[in-house]
Protein backbone atom coordinates (compact mmCIF):
# COMPACT_ATOMS: atom_id res chain seq x y z
CA UNK A 1 0.00 0.00 0.00
CA UNK A 2 1.30 3.49 -0.85
CA UNK A 3 2.69 5.36 2.11
CA UNK A 4 0.97 8.56 3.23
CA UNK A 5 3.16 11.50 4.11
CA UNK A 6 1.75 14.87 5.18
CA UNK A 7 3.86 18.02 5.28
CA UNK A 8 2.68 20.79 7.58
CA UNK A 9 5.13 23.69 7.62
CA UNK A 10 4.84 27.46 7.86
CA UNK A 11 7.66 27.91 5.36
CA UNK A 12 6.29 27.00 1.92
CA UNK A 13 9.74 26.82 0.32
CA UNK A 14 10.96 24.32 2.90
CA UNK A 15 7.75 22.34 2.46
CA UNK A 16 8.18 22.16 -1.31
CA UNK A 17 11.86 21.21 -0.95
CA UNK A 18 11.13 18.35 1.45
CA UNK A 19 8.23 17.23 -0.72
CA UNK A 20 10.63 17.05 -3.66
CA UNK A 21 13.28 15.11 -1.74
CA UNK A 22 10.68 12.57 -0.62
CA UNK A 23 9.40 12.16 -4.18
CA UNK A 24 12.86 11.85 -5.70
CA UNK A 25 14.25 9.47 -3.11
CA UNK A 26 11.30 7.36 -2.02
CA UNK A 27 8.89 7.81 -4.94
CA UNK A 28 6.20 9.05 -2.55
CA UNK A 29 4.03 12.07 -3.34
CA UNK A 30 3.70 13.83 -0.01
CA UNK A 31 0.66 16.01 0.64
CA UNK A 32 1.16 19.62 1.77
CA UNK A 33 -1.52 20.39 4.37
CA UNK A 34 -2.82 23.94 4.56
CA UNK A 35 -3.18 23.94 8.36
CA UNK A 36 -3.62 21.88 11.49
CA UNK A 37 -7.35 21.56 10.76
CA UNK A 38 -6.69 19.59 7.58
CA UNK A 39 -4.35 17.26 9.44
CA UNK A 40 -7.01 16.60 12.08
CA UNK A 41 -9.49 15.50 9.42
CA UNK A 42 -7.22 12.63 8.38
CA UNK A 43 -7.42 9.36 10.34
CA UNK A 44 -4.32 9.00 12.53
CA UNK A 45 -3.60 5.45 11.40
CA UNK A 46 -3.67 6.38 7.72
CA UNK A 47 -0.61 8.61 7.97
CA UNK A 48 2.88 7.11 7.95
CA UNK A 49 4.70 10.36 8.57
CA UNK A 50 3.93 13.97 9.40
CA UNK A 51 6.69 16.48 8.71
CA UNK A 52 6.05 19.64 10.69
CA UNK A 53 7.94 22.52 12.29
CA UNK A 54 8.65 23.37 15.91
CA UNK A 55 5.96 26.06 16.03
CA UNK A 56 3.14 23.78 14.84
CA UNK A 57 4.43 21.02 17.09
CA UNK A 58 4.58 23.10 20.27
CA UNK A 59 1.25 24.83 19.62
CA UNK A 60 -0.49 21.47 19.03
CA UNK A 61 1.08 19.08 21.51
CA UNK A 62 -2.24 17.29 22.04
CA UNK A 63 -2.30 16.47 18.35
CA UNK A 64 1.33 15.47 17.92
CA UNK A 65 2.27 13.69 21.14
CA UNK A 66 0.01 10.67 20.48
CA UNK A 67 1.59 10.32 17.04
CA UNK A 68 5.14 11.38 17.94
CA UNK A 69 6.56 8.07 16.68
CA UNK A 70 5.45 9.12 13.20
CA UNK A 71 6.33 12.81 13.41
CA UNK A 72 9.42 14.53 12.11
CA UNK A 73 10.02 18.08 13.36
CA UNK A 74 11.95 20.43 11.10
CA UNK A 75 14.40 22.76 12.84
CA UNK A 76 16.83 25.25 11.32
CA UNK A 77 19.66 24.92 13.85
CA UNK A 78 21.11 22.08 15.95
CA UNK A 79 18.74 21.35 18.83
CA UNK A 80 19.28 18.91 21.70
CA UNK A 81 16.16 16.73 21.50
CA UNK A 82 14.95 14.36 24.21
CA UNK A 83 15.28 11.41 21.85
CA UNK A 84 11.53 10.81 21.84
CA UNK A 85 10.73 13.10 18.96
CA UNK A 86 12.75 12.84 15.77
CA UNK A 87 14.22 16.13 14.54
CA UNK A 88 15.48 17.07 11.11
CA UNK A 89 17.89 20.00 10.84
CA UNK A 90 17.52 21.58 7.39
CA UNK A 91 21.01 23.07 7.71
CA UNK A 92 22.48 19.56 7.57
CA UNK A 93 23.76 18.05 4.34
CA UNK A 94 21.51 15.99 2.09
CA UNK A 95 22.76 12.62 3.34
CA UNK A 96 21.76 13.38 6.93
CA UNK A 97 18.36 14.70 5.86
CA UNK A 98 17.85 11.52 3.80
CA UNK A 99 18.94 9.37 6.74
CA UNK A 100 16.34 11.05 8.96
CA UNK A 101 13.61 10.49 6.35
CA UNK A 102 14.72 6.89 5.78
CA UNK A 103 14.15 6.23 9.48
CA UNK A 104 10.44 6.54 8.75
CA UNK A 105 10.06 5.77 5.08
CA UNK A 106 12.52 2.90 4.88
CA UNK A 107 10.81 0.84 7.56
CA UNK A 108 8.01 -0.57 5.44
CA UNK A 109 10.38 -2.48 3.14
CA UNK A 110 11.97 -4.19 6.14
CA UNK A 111 8.54 -5.10 7.44
CA UNK A 112 7.81 -6.72 4.09
CA UNK A 113 10.94 -8.84 4.57
CA UNK A 114 11.90 -8.12 0.98
CA UNK A 115 15.14 -6.21 1.33
CA UNK A 116 16.07 -6.74 -2.32
CA UNK A 117 12.86 -5.31 -3.77
CA UNK A 118 13.47 -2.06 -5.60
CA UNK A 119 11.34 1.01 -4.91
CA UNK A 120 9.48 2.67 -7.78
CA UNK A 121 12.08 5.41 -8.03
CA UNK A 122 14.94 2.92 -8.02
CA UNK A 123 13.26 1.09 -10.91
CA UNK A 124 13.05 4.43 -12.79
CA UNK A 125 16.79 4.94 -12.26
CA UNK A 126 17.59 1.34 -13.21
CA UNK A 127 15.58 1.68 -16.44
CA UNK A 128 17.60 4.76 -17.43
CA UNK A 129 20.94 3.15 -16.44
CA UNK A 130 19.99 0.17 -18.61
CA UNK A 131 19.14 2.48 -21.51
CA UNK A 132 22.74 3.71 -21.44
CA UNK A 133 22.34 7.06 -19.71
CA UNK A 134 25.11 8.48 -17.56
CA UNK A 135 24.36 9.91 -14.10
CA UNK A 136 24.04 13.50 -15.34
CA UNK A 137 21.50 12.50 -17.99
CA UNK A 138 19.53 10.48 -15.43
CA UNK A 139 19.51 13.45 -13.05
CA UNK A 140 18.26 15.76 -15.82
CA UNK A 141 15.62 13.30 -17.02
CA UNK A 142 14.19 12.66 -13.55
CA UNK A 143 14.76 16.24 -12.42
CA UNK A 144 16.81 15.17 -9.40
CA UNK A 145 20.35 15.93 -8.26
CA UNK A 146 23.35 13.79 -9.24
CA UNK A 147 23.83 13.01 -5.53
CA UNK A 148 20.32 11.56 -5.41
CA UNK A 149 21.07 9.48 -8.52
CA UNK A 150 24.24 8.18 -6.84
CA UNK A 151 22.27 7.31 -3.69
CA UNK A 152 19.72 5.38 -5.77
CA UNK A 153 22.47 3.55 -7.65
CA UNK A 154 24.21 2.63 -4.40
CA UNK A 155 20.94 1.27 -3.02
CA UNK A 156 20.19 -0.66 -6.23
CA UNK A 157 23.61 -2.33 -6.13
CA UNK A 158 23.25 -3.14 -2.42
CA UNK A 159 19.81 -4.67 -2.96
CA UNK A 160 20.61 -6.65 -6.11
CA UNK A 161 24.28 -7.55 -5.55
CA UNK A 162 24.95 -6.31 -9.10
CA UNK A 163 27.26 -3.38 -9.81
CA UNK A 164 28.26 -3.32 -13.49
CA UNK A 165 26.11 -1.41 -15.98
CA UNK A 166 25.93 -4.52 -18.17
CA UNK A 167 24.85 -6.65 -15.21
CA UNK A 168 22.14 -4.16 -14.28
CA UNK A 169 20.99 -4.04 -17.91
CA UNK A 170 20.61 -7.81 -18.08
CA UNK A 171 18.84 -7.82 -14.71
CA UNK A 172 16.42 -5.21 -16.10
CA UNK A 173 15.77 -7.43 -19.14
CA UNK A 174 15.26 -10.51 -16.97
CA UNK A 175 12.66 -8.71 -14.91
CA UNK A 176 10.76 -6.97 -17.73
CA UNK A 177 11.97 -3.49 -16.76
CA UNK A 178 13.28 -3.02 -20.29
CA UNK A 179 12.68 -5.10 -23.41
CA UNK A 180 15.34 -7.70 -24.23
CA UNK A 181 17.16 -6.41 -27.31
CA UNK B 1 40.42 -17.65 3.59
CA UNK B 2 42.62 -20.72 3.85
CA UNK B 3 44.46 -22.41 6.73
CA UNK B 4 47.80 -22.21 5.01
CA UNK B 5 50.72 -20.47 6.68
CA UNK B 6 53.38 -18.75 4.59
CA UNK B 7 55.20 -21.06 2.22
CA UNK B 8 58.97 -21.60 2.54
CA UNK B 9 61.58 -23.60 0.60
CA UNK B 10 61.10 -26.64 2.84
CA UNK B 11 57.27 -26.64 2.68
CA UNK B 12 55.90 -29.87 1.22
CA UNK B 13 53.86 -29.33 -1.96
CA UNK B 14 51.32 -31.93 -0.82
CA UNK B 15 50.65 -29.88 2.35
CA UNK B 16 50.02 -26.81 0.22
CA UNK B 17 47.56 -28.56 -2.14
CA UNK B 18 45.71 -30.35 0.67
CA UNK B 19 45.24 -27.04 2.51
CA UNK B 20 44.34 -25.12 -0.67
CA UNK B 21 43.57 -27.29 -3.72
CA UNK B 22 43.52 -24.29 -6.10
CA UNK B 23 47.31 -24.14 -5.63
CA UNK B 24 47.46 -27.11 -7.98
CA UNK B 25 46.46 -24.88 -10.92
CA UNK B 26 49.59 -22.80 -10.23
CA UNK B 27 51.83 -25.87 -9.91
CA UNK B 28 50.39 -27.32 -13.13
CA UNK B 29 51.45 -24.18 -14.97
CA UNK B 30 55.02 -24.90 -13.85
CA UNK B 31 54.80 -28.53 -14.96
CA UNK B 32 54.17 -29.97 -11.49
CA UNK B 33 51.28 -32.45 -11.28
CA UNK B 34 49.48 -34.72 -8.76
CA UNK B 35 51.36 -37.60 -7.16
CA UNK B 36 53.45 -35.09 -5.26
CA UNK B 37 54.87 -37.53 -2.69
CA UNK B 38 57.04 -35.67 -0.16
CA UNK B 39 58.39 -33.21 -2.71
CA UNK B 40 59.28 -29.84 -1.17
CA UNK B 41 59.26 -26.49 -2.94
CA UNK B 42 63.07 -26.51 -3.06
CA UNK B 43 63.39 -30.03 -4.50
CA UNK B 44 60.69 -29.43 -7.11
CA UNK B 45 62.49 -26.28 -8.22
CA UNK B 46 65.83 -28.10 -8.43
CA UNK B 47 64.24 -30.82 -10.55
CA UNK B 48 62.67 -28.31 -12.95
CA UNK B 49 65.41 -25.67 -12.95
CA UNK B 50 63.12 -23.01 -11.46
CA UNK B 51 64.34 -20.36 -9.00
CA UNK B 52 63.24 -21.38 -5.46
CA UNK B 53 62.56 -17.81 -4.30
CA UNK B 54 60.54 -17.17 -7.41
CA UNK B 55 58.15 -20.14 -6.99
CA UNK B 56 57.84 -19.42 -3.26
CA UNK B 57 56.93 -15.80 -4.00
CA UNK B 58 54.45 -16.79 -6.74
CA UNK B 59 52.69 -19.26 -4.43
CA UNK B 60 52.54 -16.86 -1.48
CA UNK B 61 51.26 -14.02 -3.69
CA UNK B 62 48.63 -16.31 -5.22
CA UNK B 63 47.44 -17.84 -1.95
CA UNK B 64 47.70 -14.99 0.55
CA UNK B 65 45.77 -11.81 -0.11
CA UNK B 66 47.79 -9.85 2.45
CA UNK B 67 51.19 -11.01 1.15
CA UNK B 68 53.33 -8.38 -0.56
CA UNK B 69 56.79 -9.49 -1.72
CA UNK B 70 59.33 -7.52 0.33
CA UNK B 71 61.66 -7.22 -2.62
CA UNK B 72 61.69 -8.28 -6.22
CA UNK B 73 64.93 -10.25 -6.57
CA UNK B 74 67.23 -9.84 -9.55
CA UNK B 75 66.80 -13.56 -10.17
CA UNK B 76 63.09 -12.98 -10.97
CA UNK B 77 62.96 -12.93 -14.72
CA UNK B 78 60.07 -11.08 -16.31
CA UNK B 79 60.10 -13.78 -18.98
CA UNK B 80 59.25 -16.45 -16.37
CA UNK B 81 56.30 -14.47 -15.02
CA UNK B 82 55.14 -13.68 -18.55
CA UNK B 83 55.35 -17.38 -19.39
CA UNK B 84 53.36 -18.29 -16.29
CA UNK B 85 50.67 -15.64 -16.97
CA UNK B 86 50.58 -16.64 -20.65
CA UNK B 87 49.82 -20.22 -19.61
CA UNK B 88 47.20 -18.92 -17.23
CA UNK B 89 45.57 -16.97 -20.05
CA UNK B 90 45.63 -20.05 -22.28
CA UNK B 91 43.94 -22.04 -19.52
CA UNK B 92 41.14 -19.47 -19.35
CA UNK B 93 40.72 -19.22 -23.12
CA UNK B 94 41.05 -22.89 -24.00
CA UNK B 95 39.54 -24.61 -20.99
CA UNK B 96 37.68 -22.56 -18.40
CA UNK B 97 35.65 -20.25 -20.65
CA UNK B 98 34.56 -22.99 -23.10
CA UNK B 99 33.79 -25.23 -20.12
CA UNK B 100 31.46 -22.63 -18.58
CA UNK B 101 29.77 -22.04 -21.93
CA UNK B 102 29.27 -25.78 -22.45
CA UNK B 103 27.66 -26.14 -19.02
CA UNK B 104 25.54 -23.04 -19.58
CA UNK B 105 24.20 -24.45 -22.87
CA UNK B 106 23.45 -27.79 -21.22
CA UNK B 107 21.68 -26.03 -18.37
CA UNK B 108 19.54 -24.03 -20.82
CA UNK B 109 18.69 -27.15 -22.84
CA UNK B 110 17.40 -28.87 -19.69
CA UNK B 111 15.46 -25.90 -18.30
CA UNK B 112 12.01 -24.49 -18.92
CA UNK B 113 12.14 -23.08 -22.50
CA UNK B 114 9.62 -20.38 -21.55
CA UNK B 115 12.05 -18.97 -19.00
CA UNK B 116 14.46 -16.55 -20.71
CA UNK B 117 16.46 -15.88 -17.51
CA UNK B 118 19.25 -18.27 -18.36
CA UNK B 119 19.41 -17.17 -22.01
CA UNK B 120 19.97 -13.61 -20.84
CA UNK B 121 22.60 -14.72 -18.33
CA UNK B 122 24.38 -16.58 -21.14
CA UNK B 123 24.34 -13.39 -23.22
CA UNK B 124 25.87 -11.54 -20.28
CA UNK B 125 28.47 -14.30 -19.99
CA UNK B 126 29.30 -13.89 -23.71
CA UNK B 127 29.88 -10.18 -23.14
CA UNK B 128 32.23 -10.85 -20.21
CA UNK B 129 33.90 -13.65 -22.22
CA UNK B 130 34.62 -11.24 -25.10
CA UNK B 131 36.10 -8.69 -22.72
CA UNK B 132 38.37 -11.27 -21.07
CA UNK B 133 39.54 -12.59 -24.46
CA UNK B 134 40.33 -9.01 -25.54
CA UNK B 135 42.44 -8.57 -22.41
CA UNK B 136 44.23 -11.86 -23.13
CA UNK B 137 44.89 -10.78 -26.73
CA UNK B 138 46.28 -7.48 -25.48
CA UNK B 139 48.61 -9.32 -23.10
CA UNK B 140 49.76 -11.63 -25.89
CA UNK B 141 50.13 -9.03 -28.65
CA UNK B 142 51.26 -5.91 -26.80
CA UNK B 143 52.05 -6.00 -23.11
CA UNK B 144 54.00 -9.25 -22.79
CA UNK B 145 56.09 -8.72 -25.98
CA UNK B 146 56.96 -5.19 -24.88
CA UNK B 147 58.21 -6.45 -21.51
CA UNK B 148 60.15 -9.31 -23.06
CA UNK B 149 61.72 -7.05 -25.63
CA UNK B 150 62.78 -4.55 -22.98
CA UNK B 151 64.27 -7.26 -20.84
CA UNK B 152 66.15 -8.78 -23.77
CA UNK B 153 67.47 -5.46 -25.00
CA UNK B 154 68.15 -3.95 -21.60
CA UNK B 155 71.19 -2.05 -22.82
CA UNK B 156 69.33 -0.37 -25.65
CA UNK B 157 66.35 0.21 -23.41
CA UNK B 158 65.83 3.87 -24.15
CA UNK B 159 64.79 3.05 -27.70
CA UNK B 160 62.07 0.75 -26.40
CA UNK B 161 60.47 3.28 -24.14
CA UNK B 162 57.72 3.96 -26.63
CA UNK B 163 56.88 0.29 -26.92
CA UNK B 164 56.74 -0.11 -23.16
CA UNK B 165 54.50 2.86 -22.68
CA UNK B 166 52.51 1.92 -25.76
CA UNK B 167 48.78 1.52 -25.96
CA UNK B 168 47.13 -1.03 -23.73
CA UNK B 169 43.57 -2.07 -24.32
CA UNK B 170 41.53 0.47 -22.40
CA UNK B 171 39.32 -1.53 -20.05
CA UNK B 172 35.75 -0.30 -20.03
CA UNK B 173 34.46 1.07 -16.76
CA UNK B 174 33.08 -2.34 -15.76
CA UNK B 175 35.86 -4.88 -15.36
CA UNK B 176 35.78 -8.58 -16.13
CA UNK B 177 35.97 -9.20 -12.37
CA UNK B 178 32.89 -6.99 -11.75
CA UNK B 179 30.91 -8.80 -14.42
CA UNK B 180 31.88 -12.23 -13.12
CA UNK B 181 30.77 -11.16 -9.64
CA UNK B 182 27.48 -9.92 -11.10
CA UNK B 183 26.89 -13.19 -12.98
CA UNK B 184 27.42 -15.10 -9.73
CA UNK B 185 24.96 -12.78 -7.93
CA UNK B 186 22.40 -13.25 -10.72
CA UNK B 187 22.55 -17.01 -10.35
CA UNK B 188 22.62 -17.08 -6.57
CA UNK B 189 20.07 -14.33 -5.87
CA UNK B 190 17.91 -13.80 -8.94
CA UNK B 191 17.62 -17.09 -10.86
CA UNK B 192 13.94 -17.85 -11.51
CA UNK B 193 11.99 -20.76 -12.93
CA UNK B 194 12.58 -24.49 -13.21
CA UNK B 195 16.14 -25.60 -13.91
CA UNK B 196 18.47 -28.55 -13.46
CA UNK B 197 20.00 -27.90 -10.05
CA UNK B 198 23.12 -30.03 -10.67
CA UNK B 199 23.95 -28.22 -13.89
CA UNK B 200 23.22 -24.86 -12.25
CA UNK B 201 25.66 -25.79 -9.50
CA UNK B 202 28.25 -26.78 -12.11
CA UNK B 203 27.93 -23.39 -13.86
CA UNK B 204 28.06 -21.55 -10.55
CA UNK B 205 31.16 -23.41 -9.35
CA UNK B 206 32.92 -22.87 -12.68
CA UNK B 207 32.16 -19.12 -12.55
CA UNK B 208 33.31 -18.90 -8.92
CA UNK B 209 36.54 -20.79 -9.69
CA UNK B 210 37.30 -18.53 -12.65
CA UNK B 211 36.68 -15.40 -10.59
CA UNK B 212 38.87 -16.66 -7.76
CA UNK B 213 41.68 -17.65 -10.14
CA UNK B 214 41.59 -14.30 -11.95
CA UNK B 215 41.61 -12.41 -8.64
CA UNK B 216 44.56 -14.42 -7.34
CA UNK B 217 46.53 -14.09 -10.58
CA UNK B 218 45.83 -10.35 -10.63
CA UNK B 219 47.96 -10.20 -7.50
CA UNK B 220 50.84 -11.77 -9.47
CA UNK B 221 50.29 -9.27 -12.31
CA UNK B 222 50.06 -6.27 -9.98
CA UNK B 223 52.55 -7.15 -7.25
CA UNK B 224 55.25 -8.89 -9.30
CA UNK B 225 55.06 -8.19 -13.04
CA UNK B 226 53.89 -4.58 -12.79
CA UNK B 227 56.81 -3.44 -10.55
CA UNK B 228 59.26 -5.09 -12.98
CA UNK B 229 57.47 -3.40 -15.89
CA UNK B 230 57.74 -0.04 -14.12
CA UNK B 231 61.46 -0.47 -13.44
CA UNK B 232 62.06 -1.40 -17.08
CA UNK B 233 60.09 1.58 -18.34
CA UNK B 234 61.92 4.07 -16.13
CA UNK B 235 65.44 2.77 -16.71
Amino acid sequence: MARQVVILLHNAIEATGIQRIILDTFGITAHQASGIGELLQLPTDAIDLVVTDAQYFLENLKVFLPRKARTLVVVDRPVQGDGDVKLIDVQQDTDQVLAALSHFLGEKEEENNQPNVLSGREIDVLRLVASGMINKQIADTLNISINTVLTHRKNITAKLGIKSVSGLTFYAMMNGIIDPK
Amino acid sequence: MNNLTLIHHDTKLSDIVIAEPTALTVLNRFGIYLGLGDLTVARACDNLGIDKDFLTTILNTYLHESYFPERILASFKAATIVDYLGQTNNYYAQFQLPNIERHFNLLISKSDPANNNLELMLRFFHEMNGQLLARIADDRNHWFPAILQAEAEAEARSQDADALSGDRVQEPEDTVEDKLGDLISMMVIHLQGDHDSNLALAVLMALANLKKDITQNNRIRNRLLLPIYQVLSKA
